[in-house]
């Protein structure tokens, strides 16, 4: 229902965003990852018709919303980065102006206000004022406000950046809510691959404004399916021996660990037996051999050589 | 449009410090500077003075000299009735008195009689601030002069131990006394009375002004406009820099995305602005007129006048704050906005006479001055508080009205119509 085609945002000379092309299906839950500085916010900006792209275009069931972008509005509900509402202002009356810029009808925003706060979990503490909330109360109302007019399309920037885990979870739920049970489609922008890989069915990874990578959570994890990561616990430690399984054929990475190691290699049967070997030479024992079940992290390690929170 | 108006509204008044600000401070300066100038920090006894009045003549006598003096005339006896019937009437001893215990001059004046004697030991003892003598044959040199036109030979004299601020006042109001009654004579104004206006400091008020047929207005009264429209003028800042908050948390693209037209935004503030600098102007005028009785007995008229041209300026103000909310906008750098929108407050502010009287300027900079708003606003209400002349008020509020639109018309022109680009 909503796609992108060759979008691109380009500030002075610098691409911050090149030519991605991603699409929403109706009642979709879709992740987009990136590290910081990826270009997840203004592509988010420019599908939300908020600023405008360099080139290439956003299109709603097949028509491009760049020159009208009303019908698109009618039906997008933003969460933004920032906790966009007024601080001097109580969440009540934030949502009431909010929906009243919404043009939602009198009475029915009145119940639709309670709807919403009832969501998020904030009913009670709707005469106070946003300055004296906390952080993750604040991000609830900021989401609050992108439901009041029902949107079938919700886009979250980072709803749950630096909140507490109560909050964070109410929040998780509400989506989760919103996508299953109301069939709102939602692309869900995030740090945190937990929470993707707990609410979407789809996955876009970006770094340095390009799409680099894109399928299902297990289609992803296939990406590593010719690697294997080991986890391998030992008596105790050497440098000596980590440098050797360094050297071992098909060693993609070692990194050393608590109990041991950490091992990045390309599949082969042999590495156990090569493994063993070498720490009979040593005098090492293994005390465990782990080959370990690879998250959308490892993926992402693999894909951009950064992990998503530095 | 009133949930956008509503808002504006409720954040300003959210804002604790912003609201005395704009509408306490106001009162406060013009009750501070009312003080300040009013002389009340002087010293009481500084505006009063003490006088004796050593009465030297004899009116009988003088009223027979003068008789026998006309009797000697070369003139019908016709003249001489007439002459003799307009003395009995006028008695110019008690014209001193009259005018001495007349109400203004008692607010700062105490006079009673004594004998030269009496007087001048008092005098010299410091009971005493001054002397008014009227001497011997003055009701005789007076008349003469009067009514006969021959030159004056002796007439009231002031003495004092000390020369003061006091003393010199007293001798000149005195003295202006008397010249306007040779000069009401001269003209031959029959009716005369005793409390020929003087022109004075009244109740410690300095008056600013007062020229032939205008009321004069006092420096506080000019306060009161200077600083309402001065502070109206922040009131545009207040309300468009708003704006910085609204487009640095994203508010307003939240506003966008609601698919209002974003002119809607726009006119949310230009009203907000209009209705907080009418607040602002009430609520000063309320107080200010209730602690200090700035604009003492005053018609209806006169109110109406002065709320209809602070009403107009009150709509500068809203067009002013679309301006400013416009650039806010505009520009991508919030600081760039609030820099041009204070250089233009803080030049219409003095230019326009909010911080001092431009009196003092040269020429060419008084006439820039009397073209911003609210130098035009406050010389319109000025010449309202002298004159009341109703047909003078049309010019300046269609000049006001005009300011308005043609800021507004570039705000709209330049005010994004899709927010950031
Ligand atoms: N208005 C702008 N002018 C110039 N550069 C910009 C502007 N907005 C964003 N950028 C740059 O574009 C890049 C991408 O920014 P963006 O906010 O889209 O990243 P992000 O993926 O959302 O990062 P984060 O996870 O930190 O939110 C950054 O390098 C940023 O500095
Ligand atoms: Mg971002």
């Amino acid at each position: 229902m909503l796609e992108t085609v060759k979008l691109t945002k380009s500030f002075k000379d610098k691409k911050v965003v090149d030519e991605i092309n991603l699409y929403l299906h109706a009642g979709e839950s879709v992740g987009l990852l990136g590290p910081n500085g990826a270009g997840k916010s203004t592509t988010i900006s420019m599908i939300a018709s908020l600023i405008r792209p360099t080139s290439g275009d956003v299109k709603l069931d097949g028509k491009s919303t760049i020159q009208n972008p009303s019908d698109l509005r009618k039906v997008l509900g933003v969460v933004p980065q920032e906790i966009a509402l007024y601080e001097e202002l109580s969440a009540y009356e934030n949502l009431k102006f909010f929906g009243k810029a919404y043009r939602v009808e009198r009475e029915r925003l009145e119940v639709r206000i309670q709807e919403v706060l009832d969501m998020v979990g904030l009913k009670d503490r709707q005469k106070e004022l946003i300055k004296t909330f906390s952080g993750g109360m604040k991000r609830r109302i900021n989401i609050a406000a992108a439901l009041l007019h029902n949107p079938r399309i919700l886009i979250l920037d980072e709803p749950t950046v630096g909140i507490d885990p109560q909050s964070r979870n109410h929040i998780l739920e509400t989506v989760r809510e919103l996508n299953e049970t109301h069939g709102t489609t939602v692309l869900y922008t995030s740090h945190y691959m937990e929470e993707v890989e707990q609410l979407c069915n789809r996955v876009y990874i970006m770094d340095h404004g390009k799409i680099i990578a894109t399928g299902s959570k297990e289609e992803l994890m296939s990406i590593l399916s010719s690697e294997d990561t080991i986890g391998v616990q030992l008596s105790k430690r050497s440098e000596a021996f980590t440098d050797k399984i360094k050297t071992l054929p098909d060693v993609l990475q070692v990194e050393q660990t608590k109990e041991g190691l950490r091992i990045l290699a390309k599949k082969n049967h042999n590495l156990l037996s090569n493994l063993v070997h070498a720490a009979e030479k040593e005098g090492i024992q293994i005390m465990n051999y782990q080959v370990e079940i690879p998250s959308l992290e490892d993926v992402f390690l693999h894909l951009t050589g950064k992990t998503l929170r530095d | 449009m009133g949930a956008f108006i509503y808002k504006d509204l409720l954040v300003f008044w959210r804002n604790r410090k912003e609201i005395l600000m704009a509408l306490l401070l106001p009162i406060l300066i013009i009750v501070i500077l009312n003080f300040a100038f009013s002389g009340l920090f002087m010293d009481e006894k500084a505006i009063h003075i003490d006088v004796a009045v050593v009465q030297e003549d004899d009116l009988k006598k003088g009223k027979e000299q003068f008789a026998a003096a006309v009797e000697a005339k070369d003139l019908s006896s016709q003249e001489k009735n007439a002459v003799l019937a307009e003395a009995a009437r006028i008695d110019p001893v008690q014209l001193i008195h009259d005018f001495l215990n007349s109400a203004d001059m008692k607010e700062w004046v105490t006079v009673k009689d004594l004998s030269e004697r009496e007087a001048a030991e008092q005098v010299k003892n410091g009971e005493l601030d001054a002397i008014i003598k009227i001497p011997e044959g003055f009701t005789d040199d007076s008349l003469s002069r009067l009514l006969l036109g021959e030159p004056s030979q002796g007439s009231v004299s002031i003495l004092a131990e000390e020369e003061s601020r006091e003393v010199s006042t007293l001798q000149e109001v005195v003295h202006n006394f008397v010249n306007t009654l040779n000069m009401q004579f001269a003209l031959g104004s029959k009716g005369f009375q005793a409390s020929s206006e003087p022109v004075l400091p009244q109740g410690g008020k300095e008056v600013v002004e007062g020229d032939d047929g205008a009321d004069a207005y006092t420096i506080s009264q000019y306060f009161t406009i200077a600083i309402c429209t001065l502070f109206a003028l922040f009131m545009a800042q207040t309300v468009a820099l708003k704006t910085i908050t609204e487009k640095r948390e994203q508010v307003f693209n939240r506003i966008l995305l609601t698919n209002r037209h974003p002119l809607f935004f726009l006119f949310g503030k230009t009203v907000s602005a209009f209705i907080l600098a009418c607040m602002q102007f009430m609520m000063t005028l309320a107080a200010v007129q209730l602690l200090l009785n700035v604009f003492p007995d005053k018609t209806i008229t006169f109110w109406v006048g002065l709320v209809l041209v602070l009403m107009a300026f009150a709509l500068t103000v809203g067009g002013l704050s679309a301006l400013f909310t416009a650039l806010t906008l505009h520009l991508s750098d919030s600081n760039a906005a609030s820099g041009i929108s204070t250089l233009i407050i803080m030049g219409f502010g003095a230019l326009g006479g909010s911080f001092f009287p431009l009196e003092g300027l040269p020429e060419p900079i008084q006439k820039v001055g009397e073209w911003t708003p609210n130098g035009l606003t406050q010389t319109a209400l000025i010449e309202w508080v002298q004159y009341s002349h109703l047909n003078d008020l049309m010019f300046p509020i269609l000049f006001l009205a005009a300011v308005f639109i043609i800021s507004f018309a570039i705000s709209v022109s330049i005010f994004p119509k899709r927010g950031r680009s």
